[in-house]
């Protein structure tokens, strides 16, 4: 029970510790933003934010990339060390992208009433009205170069020996030459089965027959006995069948 | 009738399984840079710095009027880094001023304060400006350090400091609305000078303290004959105001620090044995190498177009000393040193060259071996501005390198003794419109055609000729080969496949062919599109700089022997008065055709698809009273008109009045009107009107359903698109409405309005569709519809169409997408058959042109899959249209400002030639339903001839098997 209590106790603390930190924060971001955005000249106001690329160096990049708000509507660029501002846009909603030829930023909407509070969002253009909060003052992180290019189709071995076309061809043919080789067909007793099991399997043995005509061939330039061809005939039809 | 559906069919089946494998269709890595180029430009220059005057340094940077900075690497003149702001006054750039690695600019109008690093080509700081026209900046110094910049303005001075852009005071000058303050002056001292002019009234000048801001001293001087500070007065040496007046042709003085009460003193010209060219505005240049110091006493005065006098103020204030008298000299300019200052001034040499020569400042005296000399160009501009660079040698004597700026905006870097380093014509940041042409076929090919265009001559003397010219094929060959077995043994950097006008000739393929670009300010370009080098350049003087400019192929090169033929149609936008540049496209040069005079404003222009007796197709131009001139205009051509007079219709826009009308040529040349639709200017206005382009050509009449039949395309090649833009601009009223109307009829076939809709409506007509895209109000995105008609599953009349006899109205299938970027332009692919699917290429603002297949724009992509649709391989209905950057046909090579792209049709199917242009020019190939046509460049040799003799060898050795087995059974 006492524990049960300090438990709820400690929960409730923390609750308020949470709440408590929500408050602090709101009223600390509210008021910047409010206020650090309205300019001298009346109801525009700025946009302000950074951009990274990690693992690049921002002269390396921040040179050829610029910030648009709702296409060349408003334009910004660059600082030395990431961040951008974009100076006189009035209160409305725009979408805030950060070009660069070579990496990749995700778009943002920003909102901006007319007393110049700012929120930041998902950019959604199917549910314009839903809101997924960003942070303010936006902090857009590359998610890496552009991949402009396609990869070549290259050919190897491998590719072309996982070819399901290929398969199908070399692997009926592995079996015709390596099945009669791993059966003893000079086993009396197995040809005689194998034999049953062809006719049953076989209902006119006078049609000639594909596989029959395989093997002919192949077994015939391997082994040069008279019996190891009518040996491999019997053995080849269940091969080819049972695949 | 059948087989042709049966073709249609089959082709379309075709068509439909190639578009299946292209949709992911992309620039492979190993291509980059092989088919395609892209040349970056900036635009006219209004600014220009060097970087430091040491003879290593490698940067300059320039402000355009194109809202640009930009910074080349002065020895070979690429781009170092470039920063494309908005356009329009919002964006543009008031000054430029440069200290050490800083560029302060001032831009729209004084409405920001930007600071760039240059060295890496991003931004230190930028501020905002109090409101208020923009009149001068300057930088100021405190104890000989620069700190601050001042900025004044129409009725505030400021203080920023240069460090972090932040205000170190701001404070309004009294009595702006009569004082006009045009100048800032800052010498190095505690105070910063505001000076400020009532018009033939009188001078102000305010001193204010750089520490807070106050008012040291206000003085006002009587000045009558002064009207504006900025055209007529500069400071020169310890302070000293010195103004020209053209009226009295006298310079004053005024010392502006002065304790007392000053006065102007009068100099008169005369007295200084000094003229003025009748009627010019003397013009005052002096310098200022270090906002520190006091500027120097030495001073240009410029007194008619091409007289210069380099004078001197001396140490008492008042009295002025000629130096030097350069007549004829177009320009001077002055370039500081460390400690030395020097006078550049270019004086004509002789027809082709100007000469730049350093002079002393302190002497006049010339300084030896310092003679460069400039190269005019027979059809270029006249030079216009003069930038210096000087530096220190070695051996302590001054070096220099000059850029010059001529009135055609190319920008010509010139090192000594005289070298040319490079060029750049900026002309072509704003190309205005562009047509491809055919090269011409080499002189041998040629002679090979004229032998068969003329009459027989004898048996005899046909197979000398037929003889002859084989040897000189042959010989072409022989020595193509010799060229690759000489070149072949060269390293690959030496070779050079140098393109000049005499080399060109059309390739296999028809894949190379003469870019005529058109400028808006009246060069004209001819780019080879292969290499992308200029080939020939015209400047045309006296263009208006509003001038519209449309171009016309008129005769094609496939006419030999006679030449490819171009008119240039030049309307003065205000007049509307026309004028005709007629020039051979391949070479450049004017043709000398008698031109039809027009003395009336040109309304409509029509190229006809009648020739005259030289192969040149008719232009007619229609005059504002509906009088209609034929170029050429021989008899011939006037029969060949009178006969067709009553099948020639055209139509005319007057968007200031809604009114779109159709009219009919008579046999006298003279129009009738037959149409007329009229959209209420207050309600809507007309956007833009596009028909069909005529070298379109399709090649299905109609598509494939999955039940089997057929669904004709309704084609109508004389269908206009009319879009139009409501002029309520609420974002709940506004809308956006699309007219398809007949242009021989004047009926209106279709009519879309998308309502909560607004511009800037781009839009492709094709075929048998329209695609148009357009800003959605409610929900703040671009959205993107297609319209395409149908004629249904019967065929009205399939031999010819006529749109005087067609009853039915053709089905119309809509969808809309939503686009998730803004776009900037958009066009469509066009290839030599229509064969080959469409693409649409849509130019982003990002500078990516996408390739969009016309697949993805179907409005009769199903929602729910069923298996016709999935037969006729349609797309599912998304309602987010994708933008991959795989289908980026520029990769990463961007096209600031796209403003237009331009398709051309090569000679194989499957490659359409793409040109996109704004600022920078792209040129590429797109293979919309890949190269189906020719081996792939990455095609494997190797493998399918390693293959091809393996079995080869297979074959062989199983033979010798199979003999040998015979002859084994054989002796048993």
């Amino acid at each position: 029970m006492l524990l049960h209590g300090r438990l709820s106790e400690l929960c409730i603390f923390l609750q308020a510790m949470f709440v408590f930190a929500c408050c602090f924060s709101d009223i600390e971001s509210g008021p910047i933003a409010t206020s650090g955005s309205v300019q001298p000249n009346g109801d525009r106001f700025k946009l302000e934010g950074r951009a990274i690329v990690p693992g690049v160096k921002t002269q390396d990049w921040i040179s050829s990339a610029r910030v648009t708000v709702e296409g060349e509507e408003y334009i910004g660029f660059m600082r030395t060390d990431g961040s951008f501002v974009v100076n006189d846009v009035p209160s409305g909603s725009y979408v805030v992208e950060v070009i660069s030829p070579g990496y990749k930023f995700e778009a943002v909407r920003v909102d901006i009433t007319s007393k110049g509070k700012m929120r930041a969002r998902l950019v959604n253009f199917i549910k314009t009205s839903e809101v997924i909060r960003q942070p303010y003052p936006l902090q857009l992180r590359s998610s890496g170069p552009h991949t402009y290019f396609m990869k070549r189709e290259t050919w190897g071995w491998t590719d072309f020996l996982m070819n399901p076309m290929v398969l199908m061809m070399v692997l009926p043919l592995l079996i015709i030459v390596l099945l009669p080789k791993v059966v003893n067909t000079n086993d009396p007793e197995m040809r005689k089965e194998m034999e049953q099991s062809m006719n049953m399997l076989n209902p006119n043995p006078e049609l000639p027959d594909v596989s029959e005509f395989m093997t002919k061939l192949f077994s015939g330039s391997k082994s040069s006995s008279n019996k190891a061809v009518g040996g491999s005939k019997a053995s080849g039809r269940p091969a080819v069948k049972r695949r | 009738m059948k087989s042709s559906v049966k073709m249609a069919k089959l082709t379309s089946l075709f068509v439909i399984l190639l578009s299946f494998f292209c949709i992911s269709e992309a620039v492979f890595e190993d291509q980059v840079g092989k088919f395609d180029w892209r040349q970056q430009y900036v635009g006219k220059t209004l600014f220009a710095h060097f970087e430091s005057n040491t003879q290593s340094s490698k940067k300059m940077f320039v402000a355009t009027d194109k809202n640009i900075f930009a910074s080349f690497n002065s020895r070979t003149g690429d781009l170092l880094w470039r920063h494309v702001d908005k356009t329009g006054p919002e964006g543009s750039i008031d000054i430029l001023l440069l200290h050490g690695q800083d560029a302060l600019m001032v831009v729209g109008d004084g409405r920001l304060l930007r600071s760039w690093d240059t060295n890496i080509g991003g931004l230190n700081w930028e501020a905002v400006l109090d409101t208020g026209s923009f009149q001068a900046a300057c930088f100021v110094a405190i104890q000989d350090t620069v700190k601050l910049v001042a900025v004044l303005k129409k009725a505030a001075i400021s203080l920023h400091y240069l460090s972090n852009g932040h205000q170190k005071w701001v404070e309004n000058l009294p009595d702006s609305d009569a004082v006009q303050y045009q100048a800032v002056y800052s010498g190095g001292e505690e105070e910063v000078y505001v000076l400020g002019v009532v018009p033939n009234s009188h001078l102000t000048i305010i001193a204010y303290s750089l520490e807070d801001g106050e008012i040291i001293k206000q003085r006002s001087v009587e000045a009558s004959w002064l009207s504006s500070i900025e055209s007529s007065c500069v400071v020169v040496g310890q302070g000293v105001l010195m103004c020209v007046d053209p009226a009295t042709l006298a310079l004053y003085t005024l010392p502006i620090q002065a304790e007392e009460t000053p006065e102007f003193s009068q100099i008169l010209l005369q007295s200084l044995d000094l003229e003025v060219f009748p009627g010019f505005q003397p013009v005052l240049v002096s310098s200022q190498p270090h906002p520190a110091r006091s500027p120097l006493s030495e001073f240009f005065l410029q007194l008619g177009p091409d007289h210069h006098v380099l004078l001197q103020l001396n140490a008492d204030g008042y009295t002025i000393a000629p130096l030097r008298d350069f007549q004829p000299a177009f320009l001077v300019s002055f370039a500081t040193t460390g400690k030395k200052t020097v006078a550049a001034v270019m004086t004509p040499k002789n027809e082709t060259a100007c000469a730049i020569n350093l002079f002393s400042v302190d002497s006049g005296r010339r300084l030896l071996d310092t003679t460069v000399l400039f190269p005019l160009e027979p059809n270029g501009g006249k030079p216009h501005t003069l930038y210096v660079h000087a530096f220190l040698k070695k051996d302590d004597s001054v070096g220099y390198r000059v850029l010059v700026q001529t009135q055609d905006h190319a920008l010509t870097f010139i090192q000594q003794p005289g070298r040319v380093v490079w060029t750049r014509e900026e002309a072509l940041a704003d190309v205005v419109t562009m047509e491809m042409v055919d090269l011409p076929l080499t002189g041998t090919q040629a002679e090979l055609e004229g032998e068969f265009g003329k009459k027989a001559d004898g048996l005899f003397p046909m197979v000398l000729k037929r003889l002859s010219s084989q040897v000189t094929l042959l010989q072409a060959w022989l020595a193509h080969l010799w060229k690759l077995f000489y070149e072949a043994r060269k390293p690959r950097s030496q070779v050079k496949n140098e393109v000049t006008i005499e080399t060109l000739s059309r390739d296999e393929f028809n894949l190379q062919k003469m870019m005529v670009m058109v400028t808006a300010s009246g060069k004209l370009f001819g780019i080879d599109s292969k290499s992308g080098s200029i080939l020939w350049k015209h400047y045309l003087e006296n263009v208006q700089p509003n001038a519209a400019f449309k171009l016309i192929v008129q005769r094609t090169t496939a006419h030999f022997p006679h030449p490819p033929q171009c008119t240039l149609l030049i309307k003065d936008k205000d007049t509307g008065l026309a004028t005709l540049h007629v020039f051979n496209p391949i070479f450049g040069r004017k043709s000398h055709i008698a031109l039809p005079a027009l003395p009336r404003p040109i309304l409509q222009s029509l190229l006809l698809p009648v020739i005259d007796q030289d192969y040149a197709k008719v232009l007619l131009l229609v005059d504002d009273q509906y009088k209609v001139t034929a170029f050429p205009s021989t008899k011939n051509v006037l029969q060949q008109l009178q006969e067709m007079a009553s099948s020639i219709f055209f139509y005319l826009i007057r968007s200031d009045q809604g009114n779109l009308s159709g009219f009919r040529l008579r046999k006298d040349l003279s129009t009738e009107r037959i149409w007329e639709v009229v959209l209420p200017t207050e309600v809507q206005k007309i956007v833009a009107v596009k028909g069909k382009r005529p070298n379109e050509h399709v090649h299905s009449q109609g598509r494939v359903m999955g039940d089997r039949s057929v669904l004709y395309k309704y084609l109508n090649p004389n269908l206009l698109a009319v879009v139009t833009e409501s002029t309520d601009t609420h974002p709940e009223r506004a809308f956006v409405g699309v007219f398809l109307v007949d242009g021989v009829t004047g009926r209106i076939i279709h009519e879309a309005v998308q309502r909560k809709a607004r511009g800037p409506v781009h839009f492709v007509h094709s075929e048998n569709w329209v695609v148009y895209e357009y800003w959605n109000t409610k929900s703040r995105r671009n959205e993107f519809s297609v319209l395409e008609l149908f004629e249904g599953t019967e065929l009205y009349n399939s031999t010819v169409f006529s749109s005087l006899d067609r009853p039915h109205l053709p089905q119309v299938l809509q969808q809309t997408y939503i686009f998730p970027s803004p776009i900037t332009t958009m066009e469509a692919t066009l290839t030599e058959k229509g064969i080959t699917s469409r693409h649409l290429l849509v130019g982003l603002p990002s500078g990516a042109i996408l390739s969009l297949p016309k697949m993805f724009l179907d409005p009769r992509r199903p929602e729910v899959v069923t298996e016709h649709s999935r037969e006729e391989n349609l797309i599912p209905y998304a309602p987010e249209m994708p933008i991959r950057t795989e289908w980026f046909i520029n990769y990463n090579q961007t096209v600031a400002r796209v403003k237009g792209i331009y398709t051309a049709p090569s000679g194989l199917e499957s490659t359409c030639l793409v040109v996109a242009y704004g600022l920078d020019i792209y040129q590429t190939r797109v293979y919309p339903s890949k190269q189906f046509d020719v081996l792939k460049d990455d095609y494997d040799y190797v493998l399918i001839s390693s293959v091809l003799f393996a079995l080869f060898f297979a074959t062989m050795i199983s033979k010798r098997l199979a003999q040998v087995k015979l002859l084994n059974r054989a002796w048993r």
